[in-house]
């Protein structure tokens, strides 16, 4: 009887096993940099949970409860929500094309997700990518006061899929932000 | 026949006594630290195990009632800067949030002199640093952390904070520090 109880307890755990990993949905805020000079490697992985929790809880000067104060000239009036929805609108397409001897930019909108790309020409050759899927701009929250919710638009990188945020290569360092 | 049995009851409660001390000694936490130096003119290799050890074991009961005799004057003197007691709810937050989590290796640093590895493994945050001059192994109880933080007032040095994380350390190593003379300092939980 004993052993066909203990048989049982093994059957049923071996069975819930997958459904106990299937509901493990932690997303990832990984970052990777690496240094060419010094051969250095940093890698950092957080849940974005700690994240959250760290960024709802730092109160420094600039920094209160998630909102970060953008500091800006109280006669500058500028409607962010405005030009998000615009941007979000917009069809696809390029919005911004710059060629210099320094660096060329490119701003353009794909398949629901904003690309910019730096190149530059000089000094430490650096190319960035960023990759701002358009679901983010729902998230940009801005207070009455110029404060913009730093922590609504992490917390809506949860609802996103795996994949590039952030990618600079350059001669110096190599540095790709993603989630998963 | 009465001093046959006056022997027999003195021997049935020296066996008690001896048997309640045993049973109090395995069930309390103990601390054992453990130096070890290795002589570095002949061998390079500063993790080579020598029979030679200075080792200190403690319960920790007793550090506990020794920290009760550290005078009051002296810890409120010992005023924690107003910065730290600003950021209380951020530490408490961060790691409760990080006790929630689940297993990860956090942080991977490689150079050229030394890596770096933080991992989480249950309610344990794993430390562990191999440098050239140096070894660092640290396994630190987050719920141990937390409960000591809980419990702190933020304003004044607490060493009961010290001994509230050891006693929820898990056995075996807490930490070990290694350096390229020859010292080799381990605590130990058991």
């Amino acid at each position: 009887m004993k052993r066909q109880v203990l048989v049982l307890i093994a059957l049923a755990a071996f069975l819930a096993a997958p459904a106990a990993f299937a509901g493990d949905e932690t997303r990832w805020i990984n970052v990777h940099v690496t240094e060419n000079s010094s051969n250095t490697n940093v890698e950092v992985h957080l849940p974005l949970n700690l994240v959250l929790t760290v960024l709802r809880n730092v109160d420094v000067e600039n920094f209160h409860g998630g909102h970060v104060d953008l500091e800006l000239d109280e006669d500058m009036d500028i409607d962010f929500p405005e030009i998000m929805a615009a941007v979000k609108d917009a069809p696809d397409g390029k919005f911004v094309t710059v060629k210099s001897d320094e660096a060329d930019v490119n701003v353009h909108k794909q398949g629901g997700t904003l690309f910019v790309t730096v190149n530059q020409k000089e000094d430490e050759m650096a190319k960035v990518e960023v990759t701002v899927p358009l679901e983010l701009m729902d998230a940009l929250s801005f207070g009455e006061e110029n404060t913009l919710d730093v922590a609504a638009l992490l917390q809506s990188l949860d609802t996103l899929p795996n994949g590039e945020l952030v990618k600079v290569t350059s001669n110096e360092a190599n540095v790709r932000v993603w989630i998963e | 026949m009465n001093g046959q049995r006056g022997m027999s009851t003195l021997g049935a409660v020296l066996l008690a006594g001896t048997a309640g001390l045993l049973t109090a000694t395995l069930m309390m936490d103990w601390m054992v630290v453990d130096v070890h130096v290795v002589d570095v003119s002949e061998t390079d290799d500063i993790h080579a195990d020598v029979p030679v050890h200075i080792k200190v074991p403690f319960p920790l009961v007793l550090a506990d009632i020794a920290a009760g005799f550290i005078p009051d004057e002296l810890l409120d003197d010992a005023q924690i800067p107003p910065e730290v007691t600003a950021q209380k709810e951020l530490v408490l937050a961060t790691v409760a949030s990080l006790l929630d989590s689940p297993d990860m290796h956090l942080v991977k640093v490689r150079t050229e002199d030394a890596n770096v590895d933080i991992f989480k493994e249950g309610d344990t945050l794993r430390i562990l640093v191999d440098a050239d001059d140096a070894l660092v192994r640290c396994n630190i109880p987050i719920d141990g952390v937390l409960a000591a933080l809980e419990n702190w007032d933020w304003e004044t040095v607490d060493p009961q904070m010290i001994f509230d994380v050891l006693h929820a350390a898990e056995n075996g190593e807490f930490v070990t520090v290694a350096t390229d003379d020859g010292v080799r300092v381990a605590v130990k939980m058991w």
